[in-house]
């Protein structure tokens, strides 16, 4: 039951014990700025759901900011190299672990749901479970906003696709 | 005169013959009248009583054991009994008939009975008086958990059956029900006898209210309160020895040098100095110092902010790493539960209310166990004594001015970004932060379970002449509201707000509300309404597990059906209204403001934004129960 304890606390405690595992177990690939987030971003909690999430800036932006409120103690300029960093080594296709085979039904839009939306999660996520009609425009509009490189034309063609193929 | 009482005792006049012949004797109207309540738990038949007319600290009475229990508290100043009734205790509200020192206050919960006393305890310093039903105990109990974590003083009461019928498989009751308390109280106890009941409840109440403190429990077999005893009730003077214990002289002195050698120290802060009142001299010894302060922030660990958060000096979240002031040489913890922070090159002096707490996860070298209050000023005072003013305040100024610009900077920067989210709909926190800030009093009393919604806090001032701040350092939830009315009681001449997630509101209902419509408390309740367990869903996908790996949320999402809170108080008694804009929040806290001038509490239901990851999925598992059916029945 993780959440029983907060971050700090378990870091507390896991200072005395393990004053090095947030660095053992450091996840993110190299680049410029990667030290900065290892630290800025290990103080409450471990590096592992960083390093599993792609998105583009203004996606980690939203995150990052959120952590500053919650208590993390970056400059505006070290706001900047984070985002930097993240963005450019954790953004859409950056760095990808080998996809989980997902095999979607023939239909116009298929080719664009396995090249536009497999680039941040796993198609898994993506065309699974069944959803609401209603839903579906809305989500690729979602994540054509955060950072799905979709043109108009193409968000209806995917979201007929899904809605067609995942609704009830 | 020993006439007149004798009469009043055996009923052959009424009390206020007995009060109006009493004055008759010379005696002043106010003392007639105490004469007349001190009477009154006797009952028929106790001529001894007579002693009892006299203002000594020790009396004796006779009664049944309701009517001891109820004179015991009355002596030792109880103002409040907090409740829910059973068929078994009915000799303690018999009682109360004849007490009117003591105010009942009821709710409709067991949950939400304890919140509303650990609120009004937390407030006011004082003890809360739980009286519940014995087969609600266990409901009582989750909310008990929260007020032995922060140590909190609670007497919690229940009417067991008689003691002939225990381990007699009784219905209601399982066989040694006090047990169950063992791992939330300081102590419990089933009382004996009747003759025990006052003495039982003396010392209860000692050791809730002896710091460490922390909730007691008696089981009070039926018998016990029905039977007939004589016995002493004593004044809290004189089994309430305080306990304000010094720091060792030697220890305090070996703290201070470290401190004024120190050329980069840190202060971490905890509840401590809350529970001790220590905040004056907590901003004094900081300001001697020049030393930066930080506390814990997130959702869960503390529950009070014993400094004030727009000093200069508070530099937020205490952190392994922290940017300012660096790799500390001497960390002072003062009070933090989480404070001890082993680190090499840094020395470390941790004083604790409780010594089970001290030196428990990391090498001390320097540890006391002390009245924080005391400790501190003793700190500050051993310091003056030990290093020439002029030098203190050199060292003082110059690190108060790097401070300052760290945490101004900060600060600027986090109403930067708050500003840059403030526009969305539904409602941002960020928003929702900044406009509370601006909209509180100042002396707002801020009470809160909110979860995600404490990222809120970064945007507000609490501590010193800013809002007083109260939560619960596990965040059992259904705490917040019931709190609320417990702070209010305490302190009726301050605003109160409450501030709850949807979930936690859930997890009191609304029957908080329903004593706050009774007892016409004036406060303010805003559910933050973001049809989710928003931040049990981030800490679970945080883990990067399946549901992470899937996108779905198996278990958090909340807003089908969606509830609407605004109605839910509706049908208890309290008016409210739903905010789905970030435009309408001024205007609905100025509704919310006249109601609270008016004498009457008022609820927002504001509707905001899911944060963090997958926040934006609304699917959860579908499942139909009616369509499992083969009869449509
Ligand atoms: C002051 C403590 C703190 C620091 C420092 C911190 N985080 Fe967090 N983070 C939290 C908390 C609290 C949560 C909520 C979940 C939890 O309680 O574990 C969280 C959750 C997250 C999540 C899950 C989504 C969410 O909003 O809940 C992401 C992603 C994340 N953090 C990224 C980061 C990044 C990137 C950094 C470095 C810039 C960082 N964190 C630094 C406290 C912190
Ligand atoms: C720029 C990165 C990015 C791209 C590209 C992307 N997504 Fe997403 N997707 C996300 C994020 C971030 C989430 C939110 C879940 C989370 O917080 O982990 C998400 C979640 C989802 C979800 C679950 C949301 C819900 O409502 O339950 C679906 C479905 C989804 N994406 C579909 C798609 C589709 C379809 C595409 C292609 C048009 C796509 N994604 C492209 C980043 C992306
Ligand atoms: C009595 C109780 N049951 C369960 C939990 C576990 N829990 C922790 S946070 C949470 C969800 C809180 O939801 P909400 O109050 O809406 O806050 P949000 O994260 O959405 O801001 C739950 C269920 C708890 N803390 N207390
Ligand atoms: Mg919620």
């Amino acid at each position: 039951m993780r959440a029983a304890l907060p971050a700090l606390v378990v870091l507390a405690i896991a200072a005395a014990v393990a004053p090095s595992r947030a660095q053992n177990a450091n996840p993110l690939p190299p680049g410029e700025g990667r030290d900065l987030v290892a630290v800025a971003c290990s103080q409450c909690h471990y590096l592992g759901t960083i390093a599993k999430i792609r998105d583009g800036a203004a996606g980690w932006r939203v995150y990052v900011d959120n952590m500053v409120l919650r208590g993390a103690q970056l400059s505006g300029p070290e706001i900047e190299t984070v985002v930097n960093y993240l963005a450019l080594n954790l953004g859409p296709g950056m760095n990808l672990s080998p996809p989980k085979p997902v095999t979607l039904p023939d239909g116009a839009g298929k080719d664009l749901v396995e090249t536009r939306c497999s680039v941040c999660h796993d198609l898994e996520r993506v065309a699974v479970v069944k959803r609401d009609r209603r839903a579906w425009p809305l989500i690729v509009a979602d994540m054509a906003a955060w950072g799905a490189p979709t043109t108009p034309e193409e968000a209806k063609t995917i979201a007929d696709y899904l809605t067609a193929h995942f609704s009830d | 005169m020993k006439q007149l009482i004798k009469d009043y005792l055996d009923h052959g006049i009424s009390r206020r013959q007995l009060v109006s012949g009493l004055s008759a004797l010379g005696m002043s109207g106010v003392a007639a009248k105490a004469v007349a309540q001190n009477l009154s738990p006797l009952g028929p038949g106790a001529a001894e009583a007579v002693a009892a007319a006299a203002p000594v600290a020790i009396r004796d009475v006779e009664g049944n054991g309701g009517a001891l229990f109820v004179a015991q508290l009355k002596a030792a100043g109880v103002e409040y009994l907090f409740f829910n009734p059973s068929t078994g205790d009915h000799p303690i509200f018999d009682a109360l008939v004849d007490v009117p020192e003591i105010h009942l206050i009821k709710g409709i919960q067991e949950g939400a009975v304890i919140a509303m006393a650990d609120g009004y305890a937390r407030a006011s310093g004082r003890t809360g008086v739980v009286v519940v039903a014995n087969i609600g105990l266990p409901n009582a109990m989750t909310q008990m958990v929260n007020s032995y974590k922060d140590q909190i003083p609670l007497l919690v009461a229940v009417a067991s059956v008689d003691q002939d019928a225990l381990g007699r498989d009784q219905l209601q009751e399982p066989d040694h029900p006090e047990l169950m308390t063992e791992p939330i109280t300081k102590w419990f106890w089933q009382m004996q006898s009747t003759a025990a009941v006052a003495e039982t409840t003396r010392r209860a109440l000692k050791f809730a209210a002896t710091p460490p403190c922390g909730p007691v429990f008696l089981s009070l077999p039926t018998n016990t309160l029905e039977q007939r005893a004589k016995a002493q009730v004593w004044e809290r003077s004189k089994f309430d020895v305080p306990m304000r214990i010094r720091p060792d002289k030697d220890d305090i002195e070996k703290a201070a040098r470290m401190l004024i050698e120190a050329k980069n120290p840190l202060i971490s802060i905890g509840d401590d100095i809350t529970s001790c009142r220590g905040e004056k001299e907590l901003v004094e010894l900081a300001e001697l110092l020049g030393a930066p302060v930080a506390g814990l922030t997130g959702g869960l660990g503390y529950w009070s902010k014993p400094f004030p958060t727009r000093h200069p000096l508070y530099v937020g979240a205490l952190l392994r790493t922290m940017r300012y002031p660096g790799k500390p040489d001497v960390l002072l913890n003062l009070g933090n539960r989480f404070g001890e922070i082993a680190s090499p090159g840094t020395r470390l002096i941790s004083i604790r209310l409780d010594p089970t707490g001290l030196a428990r996860g990391a090498p001390v070298d320097v540890a006391m166990v002390a009245d924080l209050r005391l400790a501190m000023a003793d700190l500050s005072d051993a310091i003056r004594s030990m290093a020439a003013a002029s030098r203190l305040k050199a060292i003082a100024d110059e690190r108060t001015a790097r401070a300052a610009a760290y945490s101004k900077q900060m600060h600027d920067e986090r109403e930067a970004l708050a500003r840059a989210l403030a526009d969305s709909t539904p409602v941002s926190l960020e928003r929702l932060g900044l406009e509370l800030e601006a909209n509180l009093d100042r002396d707002t009393c801020y009470v809160t379970d909110a979860d995600s919604g404490k990222t809120m806090d970064a945007l507000m001032s609490f501590g010193g002449d800013d809002k007083p701040y109260f939560s619960t350092s596990p965040n059992v939830l259904g705490w917040g509201m019931a709190a609320g009315f417990g702070v209010k009681l305490a302190r009726p001449d301050v605003p109160v707000v409450s501030v709850v997630g949807d979930g936690s509101f859930c997890f009191s209902g609304p029957q908080p509300l329903w004593s706050m419509a009774r007892y016409k408390a004036p406060v303010t309740v805003i559910v933050l309404n973001n049809h989710s367990y928003n931040n049990e869903r981030n800490r679970i996908w945080n883990g990067a597990g399946r549901q992470f790996e899937a996108a779905r949320d198996m278990t958090c999402y909340l807003g089908d059906p969606d509830v609407d809170y605004a109605k839910a108080a509706g049908a208890f008694g309290v008016e409210g209204e739903t905010v789905k804009q970030p435009d309408g929040l001024r205007d609905a806290f100025a509704r919310a403001k006249s109601a609270m001038v008016e004498g009457r509490p008022y609820l927002l239901d504001i509707h905001i934004k899911r944060e963090g990851l997958g926040a934006v999925s609304e699917w959860y598992p579908p499942y139909s129960v009616a369509d499992l059916r083969t009869r449509k029945v």
